[in-house]
């Protein structure tokens, strides 16, 4: 039980490759966070195992499912895909919004069964959005928002959650309240993949990180074994110190 | 935000979308009785409901049944495709400002049934309606596959689109200054959006399929708020965005296009007929699509109704008083809206 992927190469229209020959597997049961510098394709790995992008070659499979060759809402029982930044809907409310992540277990006409309905209370009370609850999305503040797009993911009750950087454009307090709600995804016995920026967080947060450096997976393993300054060096091209977290005891990265 | 918590507003309930529902369709009832009634010979609706059912006297009956009730079906027809073209286009673009004027499909439609008009004129009115959903599409083709070759965003499309419109409507124009005769005084009315001389044979070449696609575009209502949420959050969730985005463009264009053939352009109703809709039930299009078809078919109604209640005998076209009544209503809509555009 994983998703395994294997000789993905991808990009965009006739350009060159953003990530070439990828091999990966994201054993179940963790949080996975993918790391690396701008532009070095972990989101494009992202999308690419979203179906948001068709790679050139390679398979994707998630327990045993061909993800590039099944009918996407069958894929979407099996992974939920949150894009970065997702567009924020004109005049729905989170109930609604939430409600959609439903939508690939339901009909074309999106009737809601016992089950969609439970599953929307659940998702939302896991948010802690029971108050918001009939709020236009688009009224909510930053975090508010995330914290919506993250119930609709949940409601779509699937083993694999993918988040591409759901923290940008979020205070430090929302940025930890949203990987918190990251950590109750796994403590529910789903298991996320998540891109970010920051080191120290993904080395908190995470109990896997896979390194990606122009288009390739330069490093996977454990947050204390994979950041060091070697690594951050040969990766981002800075010169810096590593030490331990005083709260975590993950690791930290400080320029010299 | 603020730490305090404020208890849940109260949810737009069903029941209040369906008391809308009730209150706009005994609205849409009336006015078009009224529109009945309305013109050169005004007729008491007491004998127009007579008529309806055969109890009165020739004239009238001659007047309303070979008149206006094909009027009045084409007005309530028209005014509901062309609303649900427009919120299908809003939503699938993602553009507030966004209808089939804005992606050249009305000027595209126009285009050639006028061809159609003027080259063959002897032709059978059942072509029409076909001539305008060729154009239609050729317009919406173009302004699709640029789009889609250069991966446009939601803002160049919409400037192709009026570029593309712009480039037919000047086709338009052109044919109409070069066949300058009375022939082409009856396309100029048309194509200002009238009900002008509209027949029993325009209702028959354009029911079936107005009906069939307004009923499809209900049917696809629920995808409409899926595909809403951009490409992106939509194929997370399990759509098939560039499959659907394309068949939802198509029920858009051919709604648009059939009106086009029978009622010319009426430009105004496809992009307020949705915003107002969303402005009185919110954007979960199940019941903001049947909201939006209701106010499109009461302000077609009630513009052609006006049009020929100013000044009888003379007839003001539809498309140009659905944009004077409705314009004011649509800014002041537009003013008292929060942006939510924004982020």
């Amino acid at each position: 039980m994983s998703i395994l992927v294997k000789g993905v190469t991808a990009g965009y229209g006739r350009d060159r490759a953003i990530v070439e020959n990828i091999d990966l597997t994201i054993a179940t049961g963790e949080v996975t966070i993918l790391i690396g510098p701008n532009g070095c394709g972990k989101s494009t790995l992202l999308k690419t195992i979203g179906r948001l992008l068709k790679p050139r070659t390679g398979t994707i499979h998630a327990d045993e499912l061909d993800v590039l060759r099944n009918h996407p809402k069958r894929v979407a029982r099996t992974i939920a895909y949150l894009p970065q930044s997702p567009v924020v809907p004109t005049a729905i409310t989170v109930e609604q919004l939430v409600g959609y992540g439903r939508a690939p277990h339901q009909s074309l006409l999106g009737l809601r069964s016992p089950r969609d309905i439970e599953l929307v209370d659940q998702a939302i009370a896991a948010t802690g959005l029971a108050e918001l609850r009939f709020k236009p999305v688009a009224e909510l503040s930053g975090g508010q928002r995330q914290r919506a797009f993250i119930a609709m993911a949940l409601a779509q009750d699937t083993p694999y959650v993918m988040l591409d950087e759901p923290t940008t454009f979020l205070d430090i307090k929302h940025q930890v309240e949203t990987l918190d709600l990251v950590r109750q995804l796994h403590g529910a016995g789903r298991t996320s993949i998540v891109v970010l920026h920051d080191i120290a967080q993904a080395a908190r947060y995470g109990d896997r990180l896979v390194v990606m450096h122009e288009g390739r997976i330069v490093a996977e393993g454990k947050p204390t074994d994979v950041v060091t300054p070697e690594l951050i060096r040969n990766v981002y091209g800075l010169d810096c110190e590593v030490y331990a977290d005083p709260v975590s005891g993950t690791p930290v990265v400080t320029p010299r | 935000m603020s730490a305090v918590v404020h208890a849940p507003a109260r949810p737009r309930s069903r029941l209040r979308g369906l008391v809308l529902i009730a209150v706009l369709a005994v609205l849409v009832i009336a006015a078009a009785l009224w529109s009945l009634s309305v013109g050169a010979v005004p007729i008491p609706t007491q004998t127009i409901i007579n008529t309806l059912f055969n109890l009165d006297g020739e004239q009238q009956t001659y007047i309303i049944m070979k008149s206006r009730l094909p009027r009045m079906v084409l007005a309530l027809l028209a005014g509901a495709a062309l609303a649900l073209s427009g919120a299908i286009i809003q939503a699938v673009i993602r553009n507030p400002l966004a209808s089939p004027n804005i992606i050249g499909i009305n000027s595209g439609a126009a285009l050639f049934a006028l061809v159609l008009v003027l080259v063959f004129p002897d032709i059978p009115q059942v072509w029409m309606p076909l001539a305008a959903c060729i154009g239609g599409l050729v317009a919406a083709a173009f302004v699709m596959v640029v789009a889609h070759y250069r991966n446009l965003s939601a803002i160049h499309l919409a400037l192709i689109g009026v570029a593309v419109g712009f480039v037919f409507e000047a086709g338009v124009d052109y044919l109409l200054i070069v066949s300058n005769d009375s022939e082409s005084s009856a396309p100029m009315i048309w194509l200002t959006g009238s009900l002008w001389g509209r027949t029993w044979a325009h209702v028959a070449v354009s029911w079936l399929p107005l009906v069939v696609l307004s009923a499809v575009a209900l049917l696809l209502s629920y995808r409409l708020d899926l595909i809403a949420l951009g490409e992106a959050t939509a194929t997370g969730i399990g759509l098939n965005v560039p499959r659907q985005r394309l068949l939802l463009l198509l029920v858009a264009t051919l709604l648009a296009s059939v009106s086009v053939a029978v009622v010319g352009v009426m430009g105004f109703i496809g992009l307020m007929a949705p915003h107002i809709a969303r402005r009185l039930v919110g954007g979960s299009h199940r019941l903001m699509l049947p909201v939006a078809a209701l106010v499109g078919m009461l302000l077609v109604v009630l513009a052609d109704g006006i049009g020929r209640a100013i000044a009888p005998p003379i007839e003001v076209s539809a498309g140009i008083l659905a944009a004077l009544i409705g314009a004011p209503f649509f800014i002041y809509i537009m003013l008292t809206t929060t942006s939510e555009q924004d982020s």
